[in-house]
């Protein structure tokens, strides 16, 4: 990366002391993809001040700031990774798995200085993007929950869908708080509110916790004992814009939706100080929204035993508009944070649902940029992965051969890669990437195909989606048996949690000796046809690790076949080795 | 139907004769009698959990505060314990007998009557939230950095998957055990002797030394590490769920499932688990509560009885805190089923053994058993009071990097006049 210019400094400078906004500007041509659909006009934000700025692009701007919030960084930062740490990690976090060995050996081989950010705009553009997408938002809006109102299937494809047309974070957002479960087209959307049963407190709560990254857990009952921020009026405020709305069974479909009545005020009273408090629709400390004064009809629809309450006013459609809004800031914060930890394997605030004064980021001026820049780009998820994925930042190796407490210090600091615990997701399809039971998958499907429709078979074998889409529904249920035993507490968190039972899976569980099978085009097959050893360690470590093996590593390997009589034992002991070890439990 | 009341003349001579039994069997513990893993267990110096859940809700009148005669206190009687003055019901002679190791708290009020909210309240001593499981701040403040066994284990047939460990780590879950069954994946695949399992691992081994050698996150590579030790020692421990256990166990706590799970639960502790939970099921009596009460308390009371005795003999119980609770009790009134329906509103839970005052009653209900009378607690109140007396200071905050949540319910304060 060329050094930072001085002018863009000044630039930089003078926006922090003004608090300006300003836009930096992708490079459209770079999108392989198509553009995003404009907003609805109600929501679009002002468009962006133009400053000289908006040639430096937003990376620029982030790794000038980690690098001068540190005293001596360079001491502590660690060189750019190297292409086979790049191309495993940047498949995993915009993928969802590892890359085959086929991708890896083309990325390796390809000699073009633009090969990262050419294959950032590749991956950004694949069906497999949105699905890595709809995994990190599912896991983050449903926090794994169990729910059965609406179906999983659907939800997820709202989700994909979304995530394909790069649908703007603040539209997402209107689209969940608005949702009503009533119209059909929406009706996915419902399930935040839904498939919590709309317990008014628990979606309270995690308004708060998922939208602005504060957890007013503890305020619900009084103002919160150790964090001064966190107030009881915060959590009332955000109750009650859904405190009027209820749960409806529509008599002729049986499906829950959400109905509302025109009328009912939000009470509290603090268990501590017994001090009553009562307040307008509200997010967190900005200003209320009464109501306006009453229509002569209060209704459209009154509530009744079989009539879906409709109120000439409704304040449950009020969220989304005071969530979006411009001025709440906690919206794009929150959100930016997320994604931040999402590539970087930490929040700039930590954890990422408890934001206030006395946890402050660890550093506010990026966290500040991001949320700016994410708002002139309008809440354009994609741009803002994009430009993570290119900073230098990012693509710090997560190699260091500094003492402990400077490691630590260097992670601190994002001076280095950190390593992140692949996700549920991610570890069940990566495991059926390296052992290329995805190609015993594959063949067997595209047999079938051949078979059903001869004719369209030769053009829909090669379309992307149809590959994607056939291979997801295939492995589905087999797969969902590792993302439970792996899932723990669902939510977006970037620590790392093992079990016991988690491992006993792997160890001994019927899945993974499954993949290890020698079956037509698995791994363990492909190796048992290669003479030479050094070749098989090659192909082993490329296919399970994304790289290739050291000398010693080749060596290693070559021991083992000769202790072991039985060749194709030897290769399905090796292979589960490196399956279960650590560097492939890890992005890294 | 009016019953005869206990008298005091029976209270004296069930006491003297406990007495008499409880320091005879303290000899034969200091004789020599205990195992070497219990031996290992107790020189460790951990404090651990028994949780015994009667799901469903038990019914206070028919256990813990009978009230024999009254308007709504059912065809049962009332008995005298070993300790002086205190009665429980008819349907608990075993426990009776063993009462000086108890204590009862008879003014529970949950404020709720429904199963999953008031077993919540009870689990994680908060009103509302996500908190973690008593069983996995046990797990995380008693259990020693590399436990035998994982630290929360529950012995059930079924119930709904929770969230025990709500913000701690999830070594701290609660890994479930149906019924006696190992826990899933203990036995190796077929093909994978031992010789083999220790090859593969070797070269696994390399591979993860090799990986913690490029200067990683030692915090994360670590807790992987530790998920297969641990995996290997439960593998170890596989004969502890593949035992039979013995005609005399089986005899003395009972053949039924409740008893093999209490023989298991026992095991367990004895190899250095922190908190065991052992669900009894089936005490929702919406029918017929007279006649479930009498079988589900038969198959209760000498089963826990033994696991009792079995831990004071062996001087395990000095260092075991045991807590006998429901979701709810069962309400006063009958319904039209002679069923009792949910109440959490004046009900009873007992418990004993690691810094408990033994013996005590606290609270009380009114005459009718329809309200508390004095001393009213909260699930908050008991999960201070368990956790203080296992020593784990409750008015903390977890030790949990940004994250400023008390381990109790700060509005509320344990039991003070339990905690021994």
């Amino acid at each position: 990366m060329p050094p930072r210019r001085f002018q863009t400094i000044v630039v930089l400078a003078s926006m922090l002391i003004a608090g300006l906004r300003y836009g930096a500007q992708t490079e459209g041509a770079d999108f392989n993809v198509p553009p995003p659909p404009p907003l609805p006009t109600s929501i679009a934000p002002a468009p962006a001040e133009q400053t000289e700025s908006q040639t430096e692009p937003l990376r620029t701007d982030i790794d000038f700031l980690i690098r001068s919030a540190t005293p001596n960084f360079d001491s502590l930062a660690a060189p750019v990774s190297s292409d086979e740490e790049f191309v495993r990690r940047i498949y995993l976090d915009l993928a969802g798995t590892i890359p085959t060995s086929e991708q890896t050996k083309a990325f390796l081989k390809d000699g073009s200085p633009v090969k990262r950010e050419a294959l950032i705009d590749r991956l950004l553009g694949s069906p497999q993007h949105a699905r890595r997408m709809q995994y990190v938002f599912d896991e983050m809006l449903m926090e794994r929950r169990v729910g059965t109102d609406i179906p999983a299937t659907d939800w997820q494809a709202w989700l994909r869908n979304s995530f394909r047309d790069n649908k703007p974070w603040n539209q997402l957002v209107t689209e969940i708080l608005s949702a009503d479960g009533a119209d059909e087209k929406l009706r996915p959307a419902a399930k935040f509110y839904l498939d919590r049963k709309f317990d008014i407190d628990l979606v309270t709560r995690d308004i708060g916790r998922v939208f602005l990254g504060v957890d007013l857990e503890c305020a619900q009952c009084h103002d919160h004992p150790n964090i001064d921020d966190y107030l009881q009026r915060h959590y009332y405020g955000l109750s009650a814009f859904l405190k009027r709305s209820y749960l409806f069974t529509d008599s002729k479909s049986k499906k829950k939706m959400l109905g509302e009545k025109a009328e009912g005020d939000v009470k509290f009273t603090s268990v501590f100080t017994s001090e009553e408090g009562q307040t307008d629709p509200r997010v967190l400390n900005l200003p209320g929204i009464p109501d306006p004064e009453p229509a002569k009809e209060l209704y459209i629809a009154k509530p009744a035993g079989k009539v879906r309450g409709i109120p000439a006013y409704s304040r449950r459609m009020q969220f989304a508009k005071a969530m979006i809004t411009e001025d709440n800031v906690d919206f794009r914060t929150n959100i930016v944070n997320r994604l931040w930890a999402l590539m970087m394997g930490r929040g700039l605030v930590e954890p990422l649902d408890i934001r206030h004064s006395e946890n402050a980021p660890s550093n506010p001026e990026v966290l500040k940029l991001l949320a700016n820049e994410f708002l002139a780009h309008n809440y354009d998820i994609r741009w803002l992965i994009r430009e993570l994925a290119l900073t230098e930042t990012y693509q710090r190796s997560s190699i260091t051969s500094l003492n402990a407490t400077q490691a630590a210090k260097a992670a601190d600091a994002f001076a280095r890669g950190l390593l992140k615990p692949i996700s549920p997701e991610q570890l069940a399809w990566s495991s059926v990437v390296a052992t290329e039971f995805t190609f015993v998958t594959m063949n067997a499907q595209e047999a079938a195909l051949k078979k059903a429709e001869p004719e369209a078979a030769a053009v829909k074998i090669h379309d992307p989606l149809w590959r994607e889409e056939t291979l997801r529904k295939t492995l589905k249920s087999e797969l969902d048996v590792v993302v439970a035993r792996f899932a723990g507490q669902g939510g977006q968190k970037t620590s790392f949690e093992a079990t016991a039972d988690q491992a006993l899976f792997l160890i001994n569980g019927p899945n993974v000796q499954k993949w290890l099978q020698p079956q037509d085009g698995a791994l363990t097959d492909r190796l048992q046809k290669l003479d030479s050893p050094t070749e098989l360690a090659e192909e082993l470590y490329v296919a399970v690790l994304s790289r290739p093996p050291t000398d010693d590593e080749t060596t290693n390997v070559e021991n083992y076949l000769q202790s072991i009589s039985d060749r194709p034992t030897a290769i399905r002991e090796m292979t589960w080795a490196l399956l279960s070890s650590a560097e492939f439990r890890f992005n890294h | 139907m009016q019953r005869e009341f206990g008298c005091n003349h029976i209270d004296h001579e069930i006491s003297r004769r406990s007495f008499v039994a409880g320091s005879a069997t303290g000899a034969a513990a200091v004789g020599g009698l205990l195992t070497p893993a219990q031996a290992k267990t107790l020189k460790s110096g951990q404090k651990r959990i028994l949780q015994i859940f009667l799901q469903g809700g038990v019914s206070q009148f028919e256990s813990w505060d009978p009230k024999p005669g009254t308007k709504y206190g059912g065809p049962f009687r009332s008995i005298p314990t070993s300790v002086p003055g205190t009665h429980i019901c008819e349907l608990l002679p075993h426990t009776a007998k063993r009462m000086h190791l108890l204590s009862i708290v008879r003014s529970v009020d949950l404020k709720t009557n429904d199963h999953r909210i008031g077993r919540l309240r009870l689990e994680k001593g908060r009103m509302a939230g996500e908190f973690p499981y008593i069983g996995a701040v046990a797990s995380k403040y008693l259990a020693p950095p590399n436990p035998p066994l994982p630290g929360y284990l529950h012995i059930s047939t079924r119930g709904i998957e929770d969230n025990t460990n709500a913000f701690l780590n999830a070594q701290h879950a609660q890994l479930k055990l149906l019924g006696v069954n190992a826990p899933e994946n203990l036995a190796r695949p077929a093909g994978i002797d031992e010789e083999v399992a220790q090859r593969r691992n070797e070269f696994r081994r390399l591979a993860n030394e090799r990986f913690a050698g490029r200067g990683g996150q030692p915090a994360f590579t670590e807790a992987f590490d530790s998920s297969f030790e641990m995996a290997r020692r439960l593998m170890k421990r596989k004969s502890l769920f593949e035992q039979e256990p013995s005609a005399k166990d089986v005899e003395r706590y009972g053949s039924h499932p409740f008893g093999v799970r209490c023989i298991l639960a026992r095991e367990l502790l004895n190899n250095g688990a922190t908190c065991v939970k052992v669900t009894h099921h089936g005490y929702d009596t919406h029918a017929e509560n007279f006649n479930f009460h009498l079988e589900q308390l038969d198959e209760f009371d000498k089963t826990f009885c033994m696991l009792l005795d079995d831990l004071h003999d062996s001087g395990m119980l000095e260092s075991t805190l045991v807590n006998v609770y429901s979701e709810f009790g069962r309400t006063p009134k009958l319904n039209q089923r002679y069923g009792r329906d949910h109440w959490g509103a004046s009900f009873s839970v007992a418990m004993g053994g690691c810094g408990i005052v033994p013996g005590a009653v606290v609270g009380s209900t009114n005459a009718d058993g329809t309200e508390v009378a004095e001393r009213e607690v909260g699930g908050g109140h008991l999960f201070h009071t368990y956790l203080q007396a296992l020593g784990v200071d409750t008015s903390q905050d977890h030790d949990i990097p940004g994250r400023p949540v008390p381990i109790g319910d700060p509005s509320v304060a344990p039991i003070e006049e339990l905690l021994a």
